[in-house]
């Protein structure tokens, strides 16, 4: 063992000697952006998987389909990421063999902040958007934070760049502090939320170095999901 | 292999074929999400004194680049008068510096009689709503009867209690009507429960208190106490930059709460100025 | 910052406590009870870790109750502060340690008044006169000064006037009210309280 160096260093503290400390996290970075309309909901995530200045892959997607009305988009430690779109792909297959019935958005919207929850002591972290069609057929959107509290939105950004996305959005989707003449926010339609979607992360691209590559981006309607891919910078 | 056969290793859990079973899912399912059939069973982590070990990875974001900011929540008050229990919070959540959201709704509506603020983490506190939310209906199932404020309260800090320590960031106000009238307790995650008449919880709750303070008698009005709540919350959205948006006011009276009003703050701001200006 | 005071005579103990309840800051409230009726003839009065000292107190009482539904009588005071010393040293060595510090006052029949010091390492020690917090530091001089072994109930309040007076008068923090307790052969009676406004006339030296 000793020519390992364990024991060289005793258990208790020593002048000039400190303990390392614990840090089982890492960040891979990534941005996810989702927009609800009426009755679609369009979401998007870079695909761009990197660690300090390596970058990984190009081509990794950040997008989970639940079901075919739900999808969860996922960015932060890729491992937990992992794990925890993992689980809830095991929930959902589980409660569809228990009920003969697919979970409906709101449900998983529910089950994954109890889920987050149950890490409350060393949490998941993650930057999470879920989005879907909910019982109602409207589109929707739930963002959350690393423990779990979770709050419906219309539109959303997470993720390394999501502190640079939210401003635009809340421009060009949800009118901040805009004088409308009195008359309500005009309604987004299905092509807008794509463009736009796509500009934030045009945007991201060049302001976020670990946003980049390509976008994915899926359409969900009561018909099922669509997915669009977009190129964005390689560097 | 016949070493380990003989030394029986075979047999160990890591010498088994790896191939992942139905079996092991369920497994995985049951362990990883404990919490949906038990509330109470969260995961444990892999180290002592979460409470110490989450605050030294926050402590080193600068370092690693990990920065774990949970939503919080800020200015919340409640207090009783002649005419039942007022609750007013604003709507802004924050993690770090960054306004996770203006639009969040602090007040948790438990049950037709009992309502919940919440100030500090909001997943801590929307969690535990949510238990207690469950309990109080079982109890009314079991007895009949709706639960009274202070057995409600009383279940909260029992829980608050549990988890001393761990690192859990609450700070709730229980209002509701029951035999014995209006009811409303501070509750914390120290584990104090107390009732009182009058409380504010939260960064700006300073603000809140000397607008409070200066209003408040025990025989307001309703449409004073629903104005005089709304007002100092307002007060603190204004000086605390952690408070802001929307402004709710809840009023609960013997039959139930009501939800009075959401208005902005900004929308506010302008009403008061120009109400000063004409003064 | 919030102050428990005791004083034992032949036959009473006496308790005071300070009726604020703070956070950080901010004042939460101005009357909270801190002296606690744990059976006929026990007190308890108890201050610390906000949350500890409900659970805790709440916890002792309720075993104390159960032991006398079991047995058909009280815990002596003595016993009853030597279980609650246990306890609290039991938790001292958990994971879960509770930070309070407590009086436990009581008359016995048989073995008269009894007041008992418990701080939160679970030092325990049957006194005639003590104090728990900032407040008690003004105080300890006082009882020297007044505190006699055949002191009367009346005399015991009136010390805890001029130690109220004391606190009020030299101590930083507000405490601007005091409920008081007595425990005898007639059982546990409240006190007037002891406020600012009611020594506003109050001579000490006379």
């Amino acid at each position: 063992m000793s020519n390992l160096g364990i024991e060289q260093f005793p258990d208790y503290q020593v002048p000039g000697v400190s303990h390392a400390d614990f840090s089982p996290y890492e960040s891979n970075g990534g941005s996810i952006v989702a927009i609800a309309g009426e009755d679609f909901v369009v979401i998007a995530a870079d695909t761009r998987l990197s660690s300090g200045y390596n970058i990984h892959t190009r081509k990794q997607s950040k997008l989970f389909p639940l079901s075919n009305q739900t999808v969860l988009a996922s960015t932060g430690c890729w491992c937990d990421t992992l794990s925890l779109t993992g689980l809830m792909k095991l929930r959902m297959q589980n409660y569809e063999h228990t009920h003969l019935k697919t979970m409906t958005t709101d449900a998983v919207a529910q089950m994954l902040s109890i889920i987050m929850y149950n890490r409350r002591f060393f949490p998941y972290y993650v930057s999470n958007i879920l989005a879907g069609i909910d019982k109602d057929g409207k589109g929707v959107v739930f963002s959350y934070d690393p423990i779990g509290h979770c709050e419906r939105a219309t539109y959303r950004a997470g993720g390394t760049a999501g502190a640079l996305l939210q401003p635009v959005l809340d421009n060009q989707i949800g009118y901040k502090n805009m004088n409308l003449h009195g008359e309500d926010a005009p309604e987004v339609t299905k092509e807008r939320a794509v463009a736009v979607a796509s500009d934030t992360f045009i945007s991201a691209a060049e302001r976020d170095i670990y946003t980049g590559d390509s976008v994915l981006i899926n359409i969900i309607t009561k018909d099922g999901i669509e997915t669009q891919e977009l190129q964005l910078r390689q560097d | 292999m016949a070493l380990a056969e003989i030394c029986k290793i075979s047999n160990a859990s890591y010498m088994k074929p790896t191939a992942w079973t139905s079996a092991d899912a369920n497994e995985d399912l049951k362990t990883f999400s404990c919490n949906l059939a038990n509330p109470y069973t969260l995961a444990a982590p892999p180290f002592e004194n979460p409470m110490l070990n989450l605050n030294q990875i926050q402590a080193n974001s600068g370092k690693t680049g990990i920065k774990i900011d949970f939503d919080h929540g800020t200015t919340t008050l409640g207090f009783k008068y002649q005419g039942g229990v007022i609750l007013a919070v604003d709507s802004r959540a924050t993690g770090g510096q960054y306004i996770g959201s203006q639009t969040m709704k602090k007040i948790v509506e438990i049950n037709d009689f009992l309502l919940g603020t919440l100030a500090g983490g909001a997943a801590d506190c929307v969690y535990w709503d949510r238990v207690l939310s469950k309990e109080c209906r079982l109890h009314e199932l079991r007895n009949k009867e709706r639960i009274s404020v202070a057995a409600a309260s009383k279940i909260m800090a029992n829980i608050a209690h549990e988890y001393k320590g761990m690192g859990l960031s609450m700070g709730m106000m229980l209002a509701g009507y029951d035999k014995r009238g209006p009811g409303l307790y501070y509750v914390d995650s120290e584990g104090s429960r107390t009732p009182g008449n009058l409380f504010s919880v939260g960064s700006g709750s300073l603000f809140a208190y000397g607008v409070l303070d200066s209003g408040y008698r025990w025989d307001l009005q309703d449409k004073e106490a629903q104005d005089l709540g709304q007002r100092a919350i307002y007060h603190a959205t204004f000086r605390d930059a952690y408070s802001g948006g929307i402004i709710r006011v809840y009023h609960m009276t013997p039959t139930g709460w009501i939800n009075v009003s959401n208005t902005d703050c900004m929308e506010l701001h302008y009403k008061f100025k120009s109400e000063k200006e004409a003064q | 910052m919030e102050t428990l005071l005791g004083i034992k005579g032949p036959d009473f103990v006496m308790l005071a406590a300070d009726t604020t309840h703070a956070r950080s800051i901010i004042v939460m409230k101005e009357d909270q009870n801190k002296i606690h009726k744990a059976s006929d003839n026990l007190l308890i009065s108890t201050t610390g870790e906000s949350g500890d000292t409900e659970q805790f107190t709440e916890f002792i009482s309720k075993n104390i109750a159960l032991y006398k539904m079991r047995n058909g009588y009280d815990l002596s005071p003595r016993a009853a502060a030597h279980f609650t010393r246990k306890n609290l040293a039991d938790y001292l060595r958990s994971r879960t340690p509770y930070q309070v510090f407590m009086f436990v006052a009581g008359y016995d029949e048989t073995d008269g008044a009894e007041l008992a010091f418990i701080d939160y390492l679970a030092n325990a020690k049957s006194l005639n006169h003590a104090g728990h917090g900032y407040g008690a530091m003004f105080c300890s001089s006082i009882y020297d000064r007044y505190w006699h072994p055949n002191i009367t109930q009346d005399e015991a309040y009136d010390i805890f006037k001029k130690c109220i007076v004391e606190i009020q008068k030299r101590l930083v923090v507000n405490l601007k009210n005091f409920n008081v307790s007595v425990v005898d052969k007639n059982g546990v009676r409240n006190l007037e309280p002891i406020s600012a406004q009611s020594l506003t006339d109050y001579n000490a030296s006379s």
